[in-house]
């Protein structure tokens, strides 16, 4: 049996370790195009700010592919022929298999404002970006990043560390709306205020201006829809534009290959991660799925990647498994501000800036600790607690989760709360303020 | 991101370039200068000192408090980095520094209260055994037979290794900048392991052939020379060579805990009582995002990036928690505990419901 994984990123990594615990005769052959090893993506901004070399974001040893026998073919497939059972590099050359799963993950989606094309522009989402931006930011320079959401923050902090001046623009009326609260992104934005970063929040760039020599001028912003309070024009200088505002997949050589593609781009797979060739499967940031909510995007997680790999592998060997996607939860950090989400919790404010109505027995319990950046939201429907939104300090999700699972009420969770803090020791003991009363 | 690391790997002199490599040869220069021979003696008395340990003593100290100081600002955001190298610093400014220099101005032999077998291996020795006080001794027996193991069991090496010993204290401070440079490979782990505990079954061995030595040595002139060998070649090989030289001369290329991680006997003891004791790194389940930031930091060469992603507590009897890897983590995925329940919110879940 040959299985052919395109993606060397976490998704095709957990398929082939799995492929190969289970099949340790299979011929297991991985293509990729970026960089010969397994690296964590989400590690690139600790390389480019050298607090890491990039061989340490490396998780295995460089011995494991030939430990584990995988061939690897640096490459960039160009092409899917689903009913000859091959695909073809952009080189030219083809490569047979039995069983193919695609885990190709993403890119940067391309900046859609005029004039942006051009010297100055940068992404931050694979290797090549990273050496681009790497060579661009210099001291003293001034970089527009646009888009709110984690690549934009952590673009953000790089930036500013290395000495540049940071325009954040955000297009929603507060920083991440898709997983903060106007509360909690009002101190997120404070946070980012004293580290140096200007945050411009309802603003759109309408314009990308450029010099006669094409090179980069600065942006011109717009208000954005619905934008409160009002904000108006501006011409902002910069060198540097980063567009942070999402990722698309990279799926572009699979046109006319018969499989069948989101109007994202995403891969259409079943709950066994089958992708509509035969023997073609589907994995990571690439695949669309079905979400909690019935909804089919996809899931654009590390934790989700890692899962799907896993499912792939085991669907691939024969066994009736299927990916579920279970209890929401994830972390990230917004500058030195830690971040940690569990279960359900609603989103207020969509893209547009159109306040979104979570529900009639949604409730709601908030604690801002009266100094420094540390709060909490504790969210229920009728008593029983659904989610946590917890900003500026450790919590274990894990825990969180169960509670969530016990159908715990909101009394015993904030009786309970500070078992689940999970800062360092000697850290201060979360301690409730208020009642423990629902809003 | 910590802002006292970034940049680790863009300074020549944190990544092994040619200035790393001259310090390097400075520091082991110094270490063969002051272990073996008297170059210092001259300076000492000049400064007024009583001699080259005393000036060897001056400066050490001075490295960790000024070190301190430079941890403080890389890490000073961690309250238990804060509490632990105050601690660190204060003992070795008041029981390793202060009080024995106090000791020798009252005409006391001196007495490094910081100090315990088998690291100090001489304090098991009767020649230094009867030339102390009973209330030291007790001390040192105390500490080295009662004490010791019990805090290694219930608190873990770290005890020890990172709030109180002097060696762990110079690495924690002055060599803060070089504790990336730890060897990760699986190799390494498999030399330390041996050598280790080689070291640990020689302190022993010495200890027992200089006790017997002592016994029966007048008796026995052929054991005699025997045991005095024995006795000598200990301390130049692990005393001076392998704590000093190779210890501290190390840091620029191979990180802070060289002596430590290979050779320390103290280490090997409480990593024993720790690998069945209650300490651990406990892992927050499926959060790791395999970055890595945990392993590159880890002084002892510890991967501790491979625990969290297989979900796995870390218990291994190298780890001095030094609790770098839960300060550096940007996921929160780590936590330092020794406490023997971490919650009663019920049975761990399973996050993802993936049915394979
Ligand atoms: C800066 C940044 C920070 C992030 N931080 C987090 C975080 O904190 N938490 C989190 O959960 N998620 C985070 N993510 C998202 C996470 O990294 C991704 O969801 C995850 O890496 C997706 O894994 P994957 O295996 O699907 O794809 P990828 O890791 O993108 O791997 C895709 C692989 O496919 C290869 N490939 C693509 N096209 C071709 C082709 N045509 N031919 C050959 N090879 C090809 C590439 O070379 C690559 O090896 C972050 C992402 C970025 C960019
Ligand atoms: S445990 Fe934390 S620091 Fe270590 S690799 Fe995982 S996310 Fe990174």
């Amino acid at each position: 049996m040959h299985y052919l994984i395109v993606g060397n990123g976490v998704g095709g990594m957990e398929a082939a370790l799995g492929l190969r615990r289970r099949d340790g005769g299979a011929r297991i052959t991985i293509v990729a195009d970026e960089h010969d090893h397994f690296y964590s993506r989400p590690a690139l901004m600790y390389v480019f700010a050298g607090q890491t070399s990039l061989r340490d974001t490396e998780p295995y040893d460089r011995a494991l592919y030939e430990r584990l026998r995988f061939e690897r073919v640096r490459g960039r497939v160009a092409a899917l022929d689903a009913a000859g059972k091959s695909v073809r590099l952009d080189e030219g050359r083809t490569i047979g298999y039995d069983r193919l799963l695609l885990a190709v993950g993403s890119t940067g989606r391309p900046a859609p404002w005029p004039g942006a094309a051009g010297p100055g522009l940068h992404y931050f989402v694979t290797l090549r970006d990273l050496e681009g931006l790497d060579r661009d930011a210099r001291p003293g320079r001034h970089a527009v990043v646009v888009g709110g959401g984690l690549i934009g923050v952590e673009v953000a902090e790089i930036l500013r560390h290395r000495g540049l001046k940071v325009t954040f623009v955000i297009r929603e009326n507060w920083y991440f709306p898709l997983a903060l609260d106007e509360r909690e992104a009002a101190m997120v934005a404070e946070h980012l205020g004293r580290h140096g970063v200007d945050v411009r929040l309802g603003v759109n760039v309408q314009e990308v201006r450029r010099g006669e020599d094409g090179s980069l001028r600065g942006v011109r912003l717009s208000p954005a829809a619905r934008a409160a309070p009002p904000t108006g024009a501006a011409e902002v200088p910069c060198d540097l534009l980063v567009s942070a505002i999402g990722v698309v997949p990279n799926t572009a050589f699979l046109a006319g290959s018969g499989l069948a593609l989101s109007k994202g781009g995403a891969i259409e797979v079943d709950e066994r991660l089958r992708a509509g060739g035969p023997e073609v499967w589907a994995a990571g940031d690439c695949a669309n799925v079905t979400w909690a909510d019935g909804s089919r995007r996809p899931e654009q997680l590390w934790y989700t990647a890692r899962d799907q790999g896993r499912v792939a592998a085991a669907s691939m060997l024969g066994d009736p498994a299927t990916y579920i996607r279970g209890a929401w939860y994830n972390s990230a950090k917004f500058f030195d501000l830690e971040y940690t989400t569990a279960g359900w919790v609603p989103v207020r404010l969509d893209w547009d800036n159109t306040p979104l109505d979570p529900g009639p027995d949604l409730r709601e319990w908030f604690q801002r600790a009266p100094t420094g950046f540390d709060s909490q939201r504790v969210v229920g429907r009728g008593d029983r607690v659904v989610g946590f939104n917890m900003v500026g300090r450790r919590w274990n999700h894990e825990v969180l989760l169960d509670w969530i699972a016990a159908r715990r009420t909101l009394e015993f969770v904030l009786d309970h709360l500070a078992e689940a803090q999970f800062d360092e020791e000697l850290s201060p003991r979360w301690r409730r303020q208020g009642p423990a009363a629902l809003t | 991101m910590q802002a006292g690391l970034m940049d680790t790997y863009h300074r020549p002199l944190r990544s092994r370039k040619a200035v790393a490599w001259v310090l390097c040869a400075a520091l082991v220069a110094f270490y063969l200068l002051v272990y073996y021979t008297d170059v210092l003696e001259g300076p000492a008395r000049r400064l007024r000192l009583s001699g080259k340990w005393t000036l060897y003593s001056v400066l050490y100290t001075l490295a960790m408090v000024v070190g301190g100081a430079f941890f403080l600002r890389r890490h000073g955001n961690s309250p238990y980095q804060r509490v632990r190298t105050v601690t660190v610093v204060s003992v070795q400014v008041v029981l390793a520094f202060a009080l024995p220099l106090v000791m020798k101005v009252l005409g006391h032999q001196e007495y490094y209260f910081s100090y315990f077998w088998p690291l100090k291996i001489e304090y098991f020795y009767p020649s230094v055994i009867l030339h102390q006080p009973f209330l030291i001794v007790l001390y040192s027996f105390l500490g080295s037979l009662v004490a010791f193991p019990l805090l290694g069991y219930f608190l873990g090496k770290r005890f020890y290794c990172s709030w109180i010993c002097g060696c762990g204290g110079l690495a924690n401070t002055a060599g803060d900048s070089f504790r990336h440079l730890s060897d990760k490979s699986t190799g390494a782990w498999r030399f330390e392991k041996v050598s280790v505990y080689t070291v640990l079954a020689a302190a022993v061995i010495t200890t027992v052939i200089v006790g017997l030595n002592w016994a029966v040595g007048k008796d026995h002139p052929a054991f005699s020379a025997f045991g005095f060998g024995v006795q000598r070649w200990y301390g130049l090989v692990v005393g001076g060579f392998f704590s000093g030289v190779l210890g501290v001369g190390l840091y620029p290329l191979m990180g802070t805990r060289v002596w430590c991680r290979f050779a320390c006997p103290m280490a090997a003891v409480l990593g024993l009582l720790q690998k069945f004791g209650r300490f651990r790194i406990t892992v927050k389940k499926d959060m790791c995002i395999a970055c890595g930031n945990c392993s590159t930091y880890c002084e002892m060469g510890i991967d501790v990036r491979a625990y969290a992603m297989a979900n796995e507590d870390v218990k291994r009897a190298a780890c001095v928690g030094c609790g770098m890897c839960a300060h550096v983590c940007p996921r929160g995925v780590l936590k330092l505990e020794s406490r023997p329940v971490r919650f009663k919110g019920g049975e761990p879940i399973r996050v993802y419901a993936v049915d394979l």
